[in-house]
């Protein structure tokens, strides 16, 4: 697997750049504790006055919320940067170094970057999730793990084909950098499972930025919510997803050497 | 020519460019209806360069050159004509094509800014798969070559810009291709990173019977490479042939950068190109330079006296607007 070898090489210069600036692993960890307080704090808030919220009990939302730390930290640490550095590239003519390379481009594009310390919210992710799963009382089933894990595979690959779209819109619209704090503002609405919100944000949440398959849906598979159906939806939407970034991303290329105008 | 390393027939290029007035109803106007205009960048360019050449790509900013190496790099998309590089078309992006070609351009770089070149160097080995041996020899070699062994493990934000330069071309030669495609890459350097680039660049051409086109706003850079010139303005190409006939035919003169003790009216002298206060640029023909440099000295109050080459873009500039 080509695609394997050069992120490989890539995140290890990735991470031969990062330890340069090792404070920023004391400033992502202070932000990660800030970030998890809130959290923390917000969700005892919220059972201070009810025992469940929308059919989840507060362990069961803790579980989300891990999730959500979780996968905001694959998104912060490996989608979004190399999206970033996309659409400069895009703004500085440098992409054309990218373009002379004998590899998929997109391959390429998709693992150039790293931001080694947002990886810090990986394994805080996995601790609330722990923590979470001790609260349940759940002996975790080696098929839940595997559902868990499937499912958020299939979040990731989601989020990462939406990115890719609007990214490659750069190709036409080059003022894009507001879409990120787009992005975070909607994906902070991911903490909490996308049942609670009403139907119109549920299908926002769902189908246009896909925050329900990335967080809550690997949430479901853990705290055995989740039927196989739903599972195998996901699984068919991530590849139906990532195959239109393919497709939209050709598209883009097409468009910056010129060959549809 | 079959056994041409690029041919190139009746190429062209012509950019779609969203045409609007000023202001913002215009600006709305457009939104609705969006009128484009039809720029031709390169109107049906034609030349074919043998294995190993060098040859001197000239002509004025927005001449076309850049589109025309880009498209024989294959990142832009040919409006029409025919263009091959080793027998590939080069907007397919064959990988097989990509392996054997290298894009230098002098104001972007590419090398990984916060870490060492020697990084950015094993990069170029994963990307173009250079076997460890191969790759160790090719790039120990250029290293002795460029003379950059005291600094290829400073972080590149550390180094000059003639440094950096020197970096970014090893980098983009650890392959060993054999087209290059060099754009300006001696712009902005100090004439010895310009010379060791000069040597460097024919070196490679000579061990490796690379073909390269090389742009360069640096008579120097041409003179010291290119046996062989091409010339385009508007697009077409105006030019193709030895150097020795371009300069014979277009710097035939020379300018001479006067400083006066005072502010004084020297067209009797030659033709004036530019007259700022006692600074005074004059145009004469090659042969008369130095007589006319002695008359200066002799007759005005001169506090400074300079013959220099015309710029390559202003003679081109001058020849082709007439």
């Amino acid at each position: 697997m080509s695609v394997l070898r050069l992120a490989y090489h890539y995140l290890r210069i990735g991470a031969l750049n990062e330890l340069q600036y090792r404070i920023n692993f004391w400033l992502q960890l202070m932000q990660s504790a800030v970030a998890l307080t809130v959290g923390l704090v917000g969700l005892s808030l919220v059972f201070y006055h009810t025992t469940d919220v929308a059919g989840w009990s507060r362990a069961e939302l803790l579980a989300v919320m891990g999730v959500h730390i979780l996968m905001g930290g694959l998104i912060g640490a490996l989608i979004q940067p190399n999206m970033l550095r996309l659409m400069e590239d895009v703004k500085q003519g440098t992409l054309d170094f990218v373009l002379i390379k004998p590899v998929d481009a997109q391959a390429l594009i998709s693992v150039r970057e790293i931001r080694l310390w947002r990886l810090v919210d990986v394994l805080v992710g996995m601790v609330v999730l722990g923590v979470a799963l001790v609260q349940l009382g759940e002996t975790l089933q080696l098929l839940a793990l595997f559902a868990f894990g499937l499912a958020l595979a299939c979040g990731a690959v989601m989020i990462y084909s939406f990115w890719l779209i609007l990214t490659s819109v750069a190709f036409w619209v080059i003022r894009v950098d507001d879409m990120i704090n787009l992005f975070e503002g909607i994906y902070a609405a991911g903490r909490w499972p996308v049942g609670i919100y009403p139907a119109w944000l549920q299908g926002l949440l769902t189908f246009v930025v896909p925050v329900a398959f990335a967080v809550t849906v690997p949430a479901e598979a853990l705290t055995a919510r989740l039927d196989s159906s739903t599972l195998a939806l996901a699984c068919v939407l991530a590849l139906l997803l990532f195959l239109l970034a393919r497709l939209v991303w050709r598209t883009g290329l097409r468009r910056y050497g010129g060959a549809s105008a | 020519m079959a056994d041409a390393a690029i041919s190139v027939a009746e190429l062209r290029k012509i950019y779609q460019v969203p045409e609007r007035e000023a202001g913002l109803r215009a600006a709305l106007r457009s939104l609705v209806r969006r009128r484009v205009r039809e720029v031709p960048a390169v109107a049906g360019v034609s030349f074919t360069i043998a294995p190993g050449e060098i040859v001197g790509f000239l002509g004025p900013n927005g001449a076309g050159k850049t589109t025309t190496l880009k498209m024989l790099a294959g990142l832009l998309h040919p409006t029409d004509g025919e263009a091959r590089v080793l027998g590939y078309q080069p907007y397919r992006r064959d990988y097989a094509y990509l392996r054997q070609m290298t894009l230098v351009m002098g104001n972007r770089n590419q090398l990984q800014w916060d870490l060492p070149a020697l990084d950015s160097f094993e990069l170029q080995r994963a990307i173009y798969r250079i076997p460890q041996t191969e790759f160790r020899a090719t790039r120990d070699a250029f290293i002795d070559l460029m003379d950059v062994g005291a600094i290829v493990s400073k972080p590149v934000r550390n180094l000059s810009l003639g440094e950096r330069m020197k970096m970014e071309i090893i980098g983009a030669l650890l392959h060993r291709p054999k087209i290059l495609f060099l754009d300006e890459p001696t712009i902005g350097l100090d004439v010895t990173m310009q010379r060791r680039i000069r040597s460097f660049i024919a070196a490679y051409n000579q061990r490796y019977a690379a073909t390269v086109m090389l742009t360069s706003h640096y008579m120097a850079d041409v003179e010291a490479l290119c046996q062989r010139v091409i010339v385009i303005h508007h697009g077409r190409v105006r030019y193709d042939g030895p150097l020795a006939g371009l300069v014979d035919r277009f710097a035939a003169y020379r300018q001479l950068e006067v400083s006066l003790a005072e502010p004084a009216d020297l067209s009797h002298y030659g033709e004036v190109v530019a007259a700022n206060g006692v600074h005074v640029t004059l145009r004469v023909a090659k042969a008369e330079a130095s007589r006319v440099s002695a008359r200066l000295l002799n007759e005005q109050a001169v506090a400074d006296l300079t013959i220099e080459e015309p710029p390559i873009d202003d003679v081109i500039e001058q020849v082709f607007a007439t």
